[in-house]
């Protein structure tokens, strides 16, 4: 009953911001945590020795950063796998170098996913991206339902020194890159 | 069969088979050992393939199960089902409980003998377990493996037996002028020079056919020499042989024949005669002349002798040994004429005189003659000694003698004598001695008896004689001393014993005398009766013993006295205690008055010289009654008692 109020009110705020895919958004909001795991260097990027997981949104998209941050505690109840987690809502305006952030993950934007891109390289973090699309753009991973859950990840940032993941996630993810989709 | 031996004992045969055998077996073993080795290899090799698979897919299926994607690892499951040696993979959550499980389908025939890899998955950077891969990999690699080791393995072998064919051939070949060496070898002679071959061959068939060769030379020279040195032997040996021959045929002092060529010719005479002649007391001459006088008259004697036949082709004159010659007649004259013969021989014998040293020596001949060849020589030597004993010049061999069968007799008794020694069946008996003033037992003789084994007594009167001359007489006097000896031990009572002089001389005797009188204390009961002719013969050898026993306390009496002629004068100093007049005098005493004389004379000489008389062969009462009168101490005879096997005790 909970899920489908939850889902409700969602849907309700697409009348008002981006349209997205709940069960995208579920599903993103599931694995990404995990994925974030997969980074060996994962204890450099602790913060207060917690993970700072934060959710850049338009205005418009509040509520769906909030849902989010909903699921993902109502999923990991705090802890990534024995790592706290801190998840830091932040709109794509805010977004400074002074953000605390472990991970970054956009929602959509017209004009801000270079910032968000920039900020992760600088930081030297992992960029999720709700919108595949966004990682021409210089976000690292992103998530696509379709016949099976299908990951995605810009080659151009696979070398970012400050990340570095098991092996066979680079094997199971499909590579785009600017020119290709 | 011989063949087949033949192949089996070839060198090469042997060599081959032993390194085949060899070589065999250490190929089976390294093919048994390398066989499990592969084996584990090829296993362990696709267990690895298996593992390896395992270990390249576990972390995409850990990534999946992680990020709860099952989707992925169904599709990742059906990508490795492509593998065609992969039967089956399945995957299970933490809670064993099964993600995906692919199963091909080979699976459904069978996976006892495949390889199963079980991997726990972890959660990608991190060691917390988050599911499990079976993975079920198939044998039919691992068995295709080892089917084409086997089958390289099979080839192998049969190429060993092929290079070991070949080999053994190559060897046969190598070793093949050896059989033709042996071959060539076997018919060697020493006589006959050989061609060896391989003699060019510059290698080890060539040093032994150089070696043979070598030997070959050597051992043709040596046998030549040998050959030369036989026929040097054979001609030494046939002068020898024939040497030999002659001095066995012939007397090497006279020339002539011997009694071997005797033996020769009486074999080839079917019927002859044949003489002995005997020089009479040659001894004699080659004691008082010398043994060089005497080989010069018997030289001179057979050239005489010689001469006398020479012209008589059927006489043959031949040496029998020292001073005995015979002639034997190969064909066979006249009886008449046979015995002219002998006499005439006797005759012109009698006539010769021997020169030695202006000595003058004359001989004198016995001739036994046979005139039968059967048996001819023994016959001859028996009528010879017949001669000798009758003192005739010549005697010729008359079957009605019946001379051999009293020596087949005497030769019975000899036998029979020996086993009485044996088997104790010689006795004494004794023979009371009665003194004649009281008419008591005074003494006894021990007088010998043979008792055989049915109980019967023999005389000794029917052996003594033989006895004497086997010389087993002594054996007998022995006997006699210790059985008496021992009889006598403990009877109070004197006993006499006959001594012969040969026992008197034998010095063993004598100590056995001692040692029985000693060991049975019968010193003064013992009287020896000794012959009164033998001890006058022997009177320096006598007079010894007698002073001996005498010193002992022993007594001596002289037996059959006034039997020869008595010597008064010996019997004085030979200090004896008995006379026993001889039985002649005694037996005829009540009549015959000479005797009467006789023994009175020795009665009153004995009495002078203190000597005690005992009458022998008292068989009546008339001559007891005599003896008695004549003042004979003591007599003895049938009459008074008999000889019985126990006395009076």
């Amino acid at each position: 009953m909970k899920k489908t109020i939850l889902f409700f009110l969602i849907f309700a705020n697409f009348a008002y911001g981006y349209s997205y895919d709940d069960l995208l958004l579920k599903a993103q909001a599931s694995i990404f945590p995990k994925i974030l795991l997969l980074d060996k260097k994962i204890g450099d990027k602790l913060i207060e020795g917690r993970v700072i997981y934060t959710i850049v949104y338009e205005k418009n998209d509040y509520n769906t950063a909030l849902e989010i941050n909903k699921f993902i505690d109502a999923n990991y109840n705090g802890h990534f796998n024995g790592y706290a987690y801190k998840i830091n809502l932040v709109e794509f305006s805010n977004l400074s170098s002074s953000t605390q952030a472990s991970v970054i993950y956009a929602l959509n934007s017209d004009k801000d996913m270079k910032k968000v891109a920039d900020f992760a390289r600088e930081k030297g973090i992992i960029a999720f991206s709700y919108d595949v699309k966004n990682l021409k753009t210089g976000l690292l991973f992103s998530l696509v339902l379709e016949k099976s859950t299908v990951l995605y990840m810009n080659k151009e940032n696979l070398y970012i020194q400050k990340i570095n993941f098991v092996d066979s996630l680079l094997q199971m993810v499909k590579f785009i890159d600017k020119d290709n989709s | 069969m011989y063949i087949k031996n033949k192949i089996i004992n070839s060198l090469s045969t042997k060599i081959v088979i032993s390194i085949g055998v060899v070589s065999l077996l250490i190929t089976l073993i390294i093919f048994s050992v390398s066989r499990k080795i592969t084996k584990e290899a090829f296993y362990n090799v696709e267990l690895e393939k298996a593992d390896l698979i395992v270990r390249t897919i576990e972390p995409l299926i850990a990534l999946n199960i992680y990020l709860d994607m099952p989707d992925n690892i169904a599709q990742l499951s059906q990508q490795l089902m492509e593998n065609p040696y992969i039967l089956s993979v399945k995957v299970l959550d933490e809670n064993n409980k099964t993600i995906n499980n692919t199963k091909s389908k080979e699976y459904q025939k069978g996976i006892e003998e495949s390889f199963v890899v079980e991997k726990i998955v972890n959660q990608p950077n991190s060691t917390k377990k988050i599911g499990t891969l079976v993975l079920v990999y198939s044998n039919k690699g691992y068995i295709e493996l080892v089917s084409k080791y086997i089958n390289l393995t099979f080839l192998l072998l049969f190429a060993l037996v092929v290079l070991f064919i070949l080999f053994g051939l190559y060897v046969k070949k190598l070793l093949s002028p050896l059989v033709k060496i042996a071959k060539s070898l076997k018919y060697y002679s020493p006589e006959k020079e050989m061609d060896i071959p391989f003699l060019s061959q510059n290698n080890e068939i060539g040093l032994i056919s150089n070696a043979l060769n070598g030997m070959q030379q050597k051992i043709s020279e040596y046998s030549k020499k040998q050959k030369n040195i036989n026929n040097y032997l054979e001609e030494k040996v046939n002068e020898k042989t024939l040497e030999l021959r002659e001095q066995l045929y012939i007397d090497t002092l006279t020339g002539l024949p011997n009694r071997y060529s005797m033996f020769n010719d009486i074999l080839e005479t079917s019927d002859g005669a044949l003489l002995i002649i005997n020089i009479d007391d040659f001894k004699e001459i080659n004691d008082f002349f010398g043994h060089i006088a005497g080989d010069s008259i018997l030289k001179k004697f057979s050239n005489r002798l010689k001469n006398m036949f020479k012209e008589n082709q059927y006489i043959r004159l031949k040496r029998l040994s020292g001073d005995e010659f015979a002639l034997l007649f190969v064909q066979k004259p006249s009886l008449e004429g046979f015995i002219k013969i002998a006499e005439k021989l006797i005759n012109d014998i009698e006539k010769m005189i021997f020169l030695y040293k202006k000595n003058e020596i004359s001989i004198r001949v016995t001739i036994g003659g046979a005139y039968q060849i059967d048996r001819a020589l023994e016959k001859a030597d028996i009528a010879l000694k017949s001669a000798k004993r009758e003192r005739k010049s010549f005697l010729l061999y008359d079957e009605k003698l019946n001379i051999e069968e009293q020596y087949k007799d005497n030769m019975e008794w000899v036998k029979k004598l020996k086993k009485a020694i044996e088997q104790d069946m010689i006795v004494p008996y004794f023979q009371p001695v009665f003194d004649n003033k009281s008419d008591k037992i005074a003494s006894y003789e021990c007088l010998i008896r043979l008792v055989e084994s049915d109980g019967n007594v023999v005389s000794p009167y029917l052996f003594l004689t033989i006895a004497k001359k086997s010389r087993l007489y002594s054996e007998l006097t022995k006997i006699m001393i210790e059985k008496s000896c021992q009889h006598f031990e403990h009877i109070d009572y004197d006993f006499s014993v006959n001594l012969s002089v040969e026992d008197m001389l034998n010095k063993d005797m004598v100590e056995h005398i001692k040692q029985k009188i000693k060991e049975h204390n019968v010193a003064n009961k013992i009287i020896f009766e000794i012959l009164e002719s033998e001890g006058i013969e022997n009177y320096e050898e006598v007079s010894l013993f007698i002073s001996e026993m005498k010193k002992l306390g022993c007594r001596i009496a002289i037996d059959d006295f006034g039997s020869g002629y008595s010597n008064f004068e010996h019997l004085l100093k030979l200090d004896i205690d008995y006379i026993k007049i001889d039985g002649t005098l005694i037996k005829n005493l009540d009549k015959d008055a000479n005797a009467q004389v006789v023994v009175e004379t020795i009665v009153d000489f004995a009495q002078r010289l203190n000597i005690l008389t005992v009458a022998e062969f008292v068989h009546n009462e008339a001559v007891f009654m005599k003896v008695k009168e004549l003042n004979v101490s003591r007599s003895q005879g049938f009459f008074l008692g008999m000889p019985e096997e126990n006395t009076e005790k």
